[in-house]
């Protein structure tokens, strides 16, 4: 199967734009390094929309890539299934345009190839995450995002950025010693670490008391990766605390790869959701969804109050999963693609006001539609998608969750998704009140729009958030309903990987 | 399986035209109002995508489409109350909040009704709230006309129209939330009501009791405003009241009397609000204490102004009394059915009373626009308006009588009782030969008039005020101050008072506690390392108990 070939490319690349950058940006001018990081993130991009075209085309479910042409279980192998495809295209699309961003934006900090070299570390880490087919594999790539995310929120290296650093390395280095315990106890119980193995075998043997243990290990440990409640209370300094885009990366996708992709996966696909599992998410995710967005009401630092809302967004995105339905996990996965587009863009637009107003207090700022328009513009656009207005994107996939949440007869969390909707609206109001509307202040009078690199990034996401609903046309709805099959198949997971490596 | 995603039927089609006459109006009023505003372009976009979308929802045959299309107008009010040129984001912020929210609402009412019925085309949908599954059907039935009623304005989620008709630029007002907002709320509650679902006893007692509650107490705030604009606003919330009421007889001739009470106020409502913008036009201001004697200056502002007020204070023969009539008429029908006969009764009372204090609040501020003498310090003004702004209240004004004068023959009979059947008239109301009487009882009034004129009784003679003679200026009444006294009765002072705090703003009441809540959680979030690891580790041992028992 050539078309499988393709599968490293996700890890080497940036892998070797990582270190190629470490080595030589010190000698270079910034511009190249922007240059190599633009065509590297841009790379992978094609790849994975080359993924999509492959997959299309291929008559199995999954395409299979053998490590050193080891079969499986016994070799390290790579899978690529439409939930995969699915997560590469979208960390992809974020990653490329943060590095688009970051030309002009990441100026104000010193070492722009330090920056790089853990920007696409961390995003090797998340590529191999999604792609790995093997537990213990998946457990080295999420250490390798985790702790180049920790260095990245220190980035500033002020006294803020560093606490928040601290205070994420030492809960997250919790959660990875509990997904690790886990492992091994599942290592220990089956004897393969190959997670379509390791889901045969598990079907195959009566239950007993190491799945459910292993799950509460896992649901404590990505839940924490997540930022679900009560896992969450990393999130609201490190996210605030690291450089926009790097914000933009780490709420945008890497709590959904690591946290979400991750958690989905493992449950859906190897151990297999079991009821009380389900309900469970649904409830974490319902709780996420309704703490987060209260915390959110009463923010005044902008990026802080953005923290909160991804972890109310997340929420819904559990919620939907945690359903188990096919439309229950449609929403869930579209909720995931549109909250990482319409996040990141709000971290940007973060960006863009600290970059001309050099604030993040809301109470500062003031007016600023009059004199930063495009950041206006496309923050009014990402404030409506994340409220559920239509005919943003964000509208969709919660009205699918609602839909859904009504069709099994949970009543109580759809209104709980609502309510969060309504309190959703009623903080981006008033970062639109705050921000955009209202009389500009005196010291912004000479303030100015941010460079053109910032702003095509930003123009790009607020197109795809207007876009975005288009995903559900019936000649576009593949993109998502090959994700949504992958985790609805359950433990066929197992044989539909077989079945590319047998072939 | 495939069906079509518009449907024009009887009782959507009149809506259409309603909505295309007052677009058309409203751009021609913009053409000089908007003028210099800066908007340009973006302003007139929006108007047209409201239009259309408004055109779209009520068209819609399909729920999801039309959840779509009526969340996105909450957009482009947002959008168009920002047009302003004050700072407006308050109002603009509140309005999103509540229209958004209660479309939130609905979206949870339209996937309860796919749950029962299993379809989201709404001519297939009939679902009775009698049935034996009752929790769901009428949850449902709430949750959408919870977004009708704040679309529409009426209690308790009628907080922004006030603060949206005093704020936000006047054609923008006279355009949403005077007329089409109307329309479009009160449209998807009769869909609602009459198609969707099949009424029981206790929701139509309901629906009566909003509708009733709305009428006096939206009336009573309108009494002591001394804002025009602001004054219309809450008049603008009293008259959702008897649409609802109307809707809520659930019998024919109510319904239709709902209908055409709709129709009739998006019409008078929209005259209303041109004149307070051509007023302030002229002077800049709309309060009612800088305002005085307008009539001579403004003539045709004038007669349209008035005959709005007096249509929808319900003077026959004017539209206003039209409708209002009916709906009474339709109180009347339900009280021989027997049941809830106090309840029917208040809500008639409710209705006429409130009829008559709309009256009183529109004398006061006719008297204080247009009567009276114009305040000390103000500058002369005279010339009307330009054709743009004055041609759309005086097309309004004529289509108020002509509907009034005519109302068997030209509304009810194309649009009104088409859309609802069965209706039949247990009083009647000759509106020609009325209007006929009331001419020759005016003539015989001015000719009794001229007859005394011709030999003089009245003495006319300067007025003098503890022996000097009092300047006209300065002791002019300025009409503001007609109905204070009210505000001092015992218990409505405390009630006034409260009101004036934000005590019954739904708005401001879920936002302290929302925001209760969140101090608690704020506490609880000290930034403090081991705190954070204390509950990872009470939330593990949570999902142990959870899972492993």
């Amino acid at each position: 199967m050539p078309g499988a070939n393709i599968i490293p490319l996700f890890v080497i690349i940036p892998l070797f734009t990582a270190f190629f950058i470490s080595l030589i940006g010190r000698f270079i001018k910034s511009t190249y390094v922007d240059i190599v990081s633009g065509l590297s993130s841009f790379l992978l991009l094609i790849f994975s929309f080359w993924g999509l075209a492959i997959l299309g085309r291929c008559p199995e479910t999954a395409l299979v890539y053998k490590i050193g042409g080891w079969l499986p279980p016994f070799g390290i192998c790579m899978v690529l299934d439409g939930l995969s495809n699915f997560m590469l295209v979208t960390v992809n699309i974020i990653a490329f345009l943060v590095v688009i961003y970051s030309f002009n934006y990441m100026e104000k900090y010193t070492d722009k190839p330090k920056f790089y070299t853990l920007f696409f570390l961390m995003l090797t880490g998340m590529n191999g995450v999604i792609v790995t087919g093997d537990l213990f594999n998946l457990f080295v790539f999420l250490e390798i995002a985790s702790i180049s995310s920790y260095a990245l929120v220190a980035f500033g290296t002020e006294a803020e950025e560093l606490e928040a650093s601290f205070k994420y390395a030492i809960m997250g280095s919790v959660a990875s010693a509990f997904i690790f315990i886990g492992i091994a106890f599942l290592y220990g119980f089956t004897s393969t670490l190959n997670m379509a193995d390791m889901a045969r075998v598990l079907s195959a043997k009566p239950s007993n008391w190491a799945v459910p243990f292993v799950s509460v290990l896992f649901l404590m440990g990505f839940g924490l990766k997540s930022a679900l409640v009560p896992f969450h209370a990393w999130l609201p300094d490190a996210h605030s605390s690291a450089p926009a885009s790097i914000s933009a990366m780490l709420s945008g996708v890497l709590i959904k790869t690591l946290g979400v992709y991750a958690l989905a996966r493992i449950f859906f696909n190897v151990i297999g959701a079991s009821g009380t599992v389900l309900s469970v998410l649904m409830f974490l995710g319902a709780l996420s969804m309704l703490v987060a967005v209260i915390l959110a009401l009463s923010q005044w630092d902008l990026k802080r109050l953005l923290a909160y809302h991804s972890i109310s967004q997340i929420g819904y995105v559990v919620l939907g999963i945690g359903l188990g339905t096919p439309l229950g996990i449609l929403g869930g996965l579209f909720h995931l693609f549109n909250h990482s587009i319409f996040k990141s863009l709000l971290f940007l637009n973060s960006g863009a006001i600290d970059y001309s107003a050099r604030t993040r207090d809301l109470r500062e700022m003031s007016g600023l539609r009059k004199k930063l328009p495009v950041t206006a513009g496309t923050n009014l656009i990402a404030s409506m998608s994340i409220a559920g207005i239509p005919p943003l994107n964000g509208f969709f996939s919660k009205l699918i969750i609602i839909l859904a949440c009504v069709q099994k007869g949970h009543i109580g969390y759809a209104l709980a998704a609502v309510i969060a909707s309504v309190l959703t609206l009623a903080s981006f109001m008033k970062v639109q009140k705050f921000a955009f509307l209202g009389p500009l202040k005196e010291k912004y009078q000479a303030i100015k729009e941010v460079p053109p690199a910032m702003k095509f990034a930003m123009v790009s996401l607020a197109t795809i958030c207007i876009l975005g609903g288009l995903l559900l046309l019936p000649s576009f709805s593949f993109f998502l309903n090959n994700a949504v099959n992958v985790l609805s198949d359950g433990r066929d997971y197992a044989l539909a990987v077989f079945g590319a490596v047998l072939k | 399986m495939y069906y079509p995603w518009f449907k024009l039927d009887s009782l959507n089609g009149f809506i259409v035209l309603a909505i295309a006459l007052f677009s058309v109006l409203i751009l021609i009023y913009s053409w000089r109002f908007m003028k210099g505003r800066g908007q340009g372009l973006r302003y007139y976009t929006y108007i047209i995508l409201t239009a259309a979308s408004s055109i779209g929802v009520v068209l819609s045959n399909n729920l999801i489409l039309l959840a779509i299309l009526w969340g996105f107008l909450g957009l482009t009010l947002y959008l168009l109350i920002n047009t302003a040129k004050d700072d407006v984001s308050s109002t603009a912020k509140k309005t999103l909040i509540i229209i958004g929210g209660t479309d939130a609402l609905m979206l949870l009412g339209i996937g309860i009704i796919y749950y029962i019925s299993g379809t989201m085309q709404i001519d297939k949908i009939r679902i009775a709230l009698d049935g034996n599954l009752q929790f769901l059907p009428i949850a449902a039935y709430l949750c959408i006309a919870v977004a009708c009623l704040a679309k529409a304005g009426a209690m308790p989620f009628h907080t922004w129209v006030p603060d949206c008709a005093e704020k936000a630029p006047v054609p923008v007002v006279a355009y949403l939330p005077a007329s089409l907002d109307k329309l479009l709320g009160i449209y998807l509650l009769a869909r609602l009501s009459l198609d969707l679902f099949i009424l029981n006893q206790a929701i139509n007692i309901f629906l009566m009791v909003i509708g009733a509650f709305t009428i006096i107490a939206a009336v009573m705030m309108a009494l002591v405003q001394h804002n025009m604009k602001r004054l219309l606003g809450y008049h603008a919330v009293s008259q959702v009241g008897y649409m609802v009421l109307g809707i809520g007889t659930g019998v024919p001739i109510g319904i239709a009397g709902g209908l055409f009470h709709m129709l009739n106020n998006s019409i008078y409502k929209q005259a209303l609000f041109l004149g307070a913008g051509n007023v302030e036009q002229k002077t800049g201001t709309t309060e009612l204490d800088k305002l005085g004697g307008l009539s001579k200056a403004m003539p045709l502002t004038y007669i349209s102004c008035l005959v709005a007020s007096l249509a929808i204070s319900g003077i026959p023969p004017f539209n206003g009394f039209v409708s209002k009539w009916m709906i009474y008429q339709g109180l009347i029908e339900r009280l021989s059915f027997g049941k809830g006969n106090l309840i029917l009764i208040l809500c008639l009372a409710a209705a006429m009373c409130g009829s008559g204090l709309t009256l009183a609040s529109f004398m006061k501020l006719l008297h204080a626009t247009f009567l009276g003498q114009q305040p000390s310090g103000a500058k002369k003004r005279s010339g009307e308006v330009p054709w743009q702004m004055w041609l759309p209240c005086v097309v309004l004004a004529v289509i108020c009588v002509l509907f009034g004068v005519f109302a068997n023959q030209l509304p009810l009979k194309y649009f009104i009782l088409p859309a609802v059947g069965g209706v039949s008239f247990i009083g009647s109301w000759y509106a020609g030969l009325s209007t006929l009487l009331i001419i020759i009882g005016l003539l015989l009034g001015i000719f009794i008039f001229k007859l005394k004129a011709i030999k003089p009784v009245i003495r006319q003679d300067a007025s003098f005020v503890g022996a000097e003679g009092a300047e006209l200026g300065k002791n002019r009444v300025s009409g503001t101050e007609f109905y204070n006294t009210i505000k001092e009765l015992p218990v409505l002072k405390g009630i006034y008072a409260k009101a004036e705090k934000g005590y019954f703003d739904i708005y401001e009441q879920g936002k302290s506690l929302v925001f209760g809540i969140g101090r608690f959680f704020q506490y609880l979030h000290n930034g403090v390392l081991p705190t954070y690891l204390v509950w990872t580790l009470l939330g593990m041992i949570a999902l142990f108990f959870v899972l492993m028992k």
